[in-house]
């Protein structure tokens, strides 16, 4: 009985089993030696240099110059995209009118290109023809910043877009989170006359646990990333002075410009285990009893 | 890849139905076999011994298209009855070459050029391009007389030479410098300054008109380095000074000339002169300002027309010259190189294909078509004889020509050093936005330089 069962299963496991170790595990085995070795991407065989990489990596300006900057939106994109989608969630769930209307105009930037989006907001911060610079001017800031051109403002700016693709698909993934709120406790609370805010804080946010942690890792995940938008905006350099350097960029130029691959998948090693790390680390601190409705 | 000469007839006959000008007359359409114009001189019909080879070619397709190289590879069938080179014209080389490059089995001849391309010092570093000796020294196809390498313009191969050996070819030849518009200046009463304190002045002029006087490619910085620095540096210091920075010698970044220099360019920014916003746009966003005439001088190399041709305004008349440096009798000095890098590889199929390739491509009747078709020219002696050239390709000519023997090359680090080259970059970008003084620049790029150097993993590479 046993073996027969078995005489089913793998035959029908066997060809995903093969495609995901031969295209994701091996792949991901054999980036593992390449960090141990020097290698320029060409025909010459990876040379065995053992933790060389790595030691290279903790006196690396740039390493540590691109991690800040994913640490900065590690800290911030979390806290603004989250209460930012938060709030627009809940808003849109208080019956507001043409709420359809505004999930859907809020969630489109996610089903766009970051290509595009990023091309887009290059526009609007454009310094002559951008409509952010000509607004501010407008109200009367006659210098306003060069957006993506000037160090102070270039992660920042980057990170504004970010938050702005982002905030509706967590707010999405919070209105289905609240959808599944009994409307009796509302309705409980409407009774003994709490207030919106009182709702919100008392009885939402705490049932939407599960979902905001969740949406946390995901975005935590995100904001270590950030390759493709760091790159169409500020370009192969990463920005003045490096100034939008993240890990993805700074190992892209590593092995593509520089063609130093070994090194390169060092880095991307290092960034492995960073998200891993996060990711664990949050998920145990956040871990509370899950409440059964 | 029995597709290609199809397609290229069903182009031809296309070109030729539109009227796309008379210059494509000559191909009636509906021949067997696209023919070209080449006329074989004596005696350099086969140099390599081609016969029967079907060999393979890849090549970037960018602004210039691959159809210039299809008309390369045409006279390449032509004259060898029998075998042929095939044309796939693609985008980022570097991704889409690699894998074939480690598997042992790359093309036989690829350009390799534009975004995502593969870093040229490391295929050399690693053995796999063609030392082109053979081809250099080959007679020239329709030049008679000459070798090869005598008919292309002198200088116009230097960056190929690594170590003493040539390994690759350039084949758009590209002029470096400023650019404004002969109208503006014209209606203005501006006229284009012979140094750089006159540079200064007319910059104040321009302010004072109420247009930028200068503006650059934002986030390309690069585009300052050669177009501003690289030939300044020269001019006040002599070659030894670009020299000695390409060989990493000690301290070579603190020469006064190239001080001096930085301190120039600096000067634009202190005074103002540079257009609002600039360090915020790419380089089509700035030279679209500049086509606005929102900023009067920038600079580039003469693939700016083809690049803005689009939107370039009537009657704006583009034209080149070379920097101004601290002596007016030093102006005319350019820098010019040919860009564009064709490469064979050493361990492909027909390596000989590939080098007879190139001897088609830099002949000139190719030179001629590209002149033609493409409005760029190639670096071959005659190459645009009875052609007719824009305002901007007439004013990179007479440049060229004004300058006589004071051609200039860029620096070879550019190449060499791709960590040395980012940080010179990234330094220029502090520099023209005053977040870096001339010695602050220094300091930094002295630095990674010494890094480089020290770093026993990075292939050195010395000229003299």
């Amino acid at each position: 009985m046993r073996r027969r069962k078995y005489s089913l299963i793998i035959p029908f496991l066997a060809p995903a089993l093969i495609l995901y170790g031969t295209f994701v595990l091996y792949p991901y085995l054999q980036a593992m030696y390449i960090a141990f070795t020097s290698w320029r991407g060409l025909r010459r065989a990876p040379r065995f240099v053992g933790l060389e990489n790595f030691q290279k990596l903790l006196g690396d300006d740039h390493f540590w110059n691109a991690l800040y900057h994913n640490g900065i939106y590690v800290v911030v994109l979390p806290i603004v995209t989250l209460g930012f989608a938060l709030f627009l969630a809940f808003m849109i769930t208080q019956k507001v009118r043409f709420s359809n209307f505004y999930r859907v105009t809020f969630f489109f930037p996610q089903v766009m290109s970051v290509v595009a989006i990023g091309i887009l907001w290059s526009f609007v911060y454009h310094p002559s023809i951008g409509i952010l610079n000509a607004f501010l001017k407008l109200i009367g800031i006659s210098n306003p910043p060069v957006w993506l051109g000037d160090p102070n403002t270039a992660l920042g700016a980057i990170a504004a877009v970010t938050i702005w693709q982002a905030a509706g698909f967590y707010m999405v993934i919070f209105m289905a989170g609240m959808q599944s709120i009994p409307t009796s406790f509302y309705e409980a609370a409407a009774l003994d006359g709490a207030t919106r805010g009182n709702i919100f804080f008392r009885i939402t946010l705490p049932l939407l646990w599960e979902t905001t942690r969740s949406a946390l890792v995901f975005i935590v995940i995100n904001a270590m990333n950030m390759f493709g938008i760091t790159f169409t905006m500020t370009i192969g350099e990463a920005g003045p002075d490096l100034a939008t350097d993240v890990l993805a960029t700074l190992l892209y130029r590593e092995a593509f410009t520089h063609s130093r691959f070994g090194y390169a998948t060092a880095i991307a090693m290092a960034y492995f285990l960073i998200v891993m790390f996060l990711s664990f680390v949050l998920m145990r601190v956040t871990r509370r009893q899950t409440i059964e409705f | 890849m029995l597709k290609k000469p199809l397609s290229r007839r069903q182009f031809l006959k296309l070109a030729a139905a539109a009227g796309a000008g008379a210059s494509l007359g000559r191909f009636a359409p509906g021949l067997a076999y696209a023919q070209t114009g080449i006329q074989v001189a004596d005696g350099a019909l086969n140099p390599f011994n081609i016969a029967n080879v079907q060999a393979e070619g890849v090549f970037f397709s960018g602004g210039f298209g691959h159809e210039y190289i299809q008309y390369a590879a045409d006279i390449f069938a032509q004259i060898h009855e029998g075998s042929t080179m095939s044309v796939e014209g693609i985008q980022r080389v570097g991704e889409r070459l690699r894998p074939r490059i480690i598997a042992g089995d790359p093309p036989d001849v690829i350009d390799n050029s534009g975004a995502g391309n593969l870093d040229t010092a490391a295929l050399v570093a690693e053995g796999e391009l063609l030392d082109l000796a053979p081809l250099m020294s080959a007679p020239a196809l329709d030049t008679p007389g000459k070798t090869f390498a005598e008919t292309l313009f002198p200088g116009s191969q230097a960056d190929g030479v690594f170590d003493g050996v040539q390994r690759y070819v350039n084949i758009a030849y590209t002029v470096f410098g400023i650019w404004h518009s002969k109208t503006l200046f014209e209606e203005k009463g501006w006229t284009y300054p012979t140094t750089w304190d006159e540079m200064l002045a007319l910059s104040d002029n321009i302010k004072a008109a109420g247009i930028a006087p200068w503006t650059y490619q934002g986030k390309y910085p690069q585009y300052m380095q050669f177009g501003v620095l690289e030939p300044m540096v020269e001019k006040i210091g002599g070659p030894d000074v670009w020299k000695a920075v390409d060989n990493l010698e000690d301290g070579a970044w603190s020469h006064p000339a190239i001080l001096t220099s930085l301190n120039n360019m600096k000067a634009l920014y202190d005074n103002g002169y540079i257009m609002d916003g600039t360090e915020g746009l790419t380089h089509t966003e700035s030279q679209a300002e500049w086509l606005q005439q929102k900023a009067a001088f920038l600079p580039c190399g003469t693939w700016l027309e083809n690049e803005m041709r689009s939107i370039t305004p009537e009657g704006f008349d583009m034209v080149i010259e070379a920097v101004p440096a601290d002596d007016a009798a030093k102006l005319h000095s350019v820098i010019a190189s040919a860009g564009e890098p064709f490469m064979v590889f050493a361990n492909g199929k027909n390596p000989e294909a590939g080098m007879e390739f190139l001897r088609c491509l830099l002949s000139k009747e190719s030179a001629k078509w590209f002149a033609q078709n493409v409005g760029s020219i190639m670096p071959v002696v005659g190459g645009a004889e009875g052609v007719e050239l824009s305002s901007a390709m007439t004013s990179a000519l007479s440049v060229v020509e004004q300058a006589g023997n004071d051609i200039l090359s860029r620096p070879s680090y550019t190449t060499w050093y791709s960590d040395l080259n980012e940080e010179a970059k990234l330094s220029m970008g502090a520099l023209l936005t005053g977040r870096a003084t001339a010695e602050e620049f220094v300091e930094r790029v002295q630095e990674v330089a010494d890094d480089v150097k020290n770093d026993p993993d990075i292939p050195k590479y010395e000229r003299s």
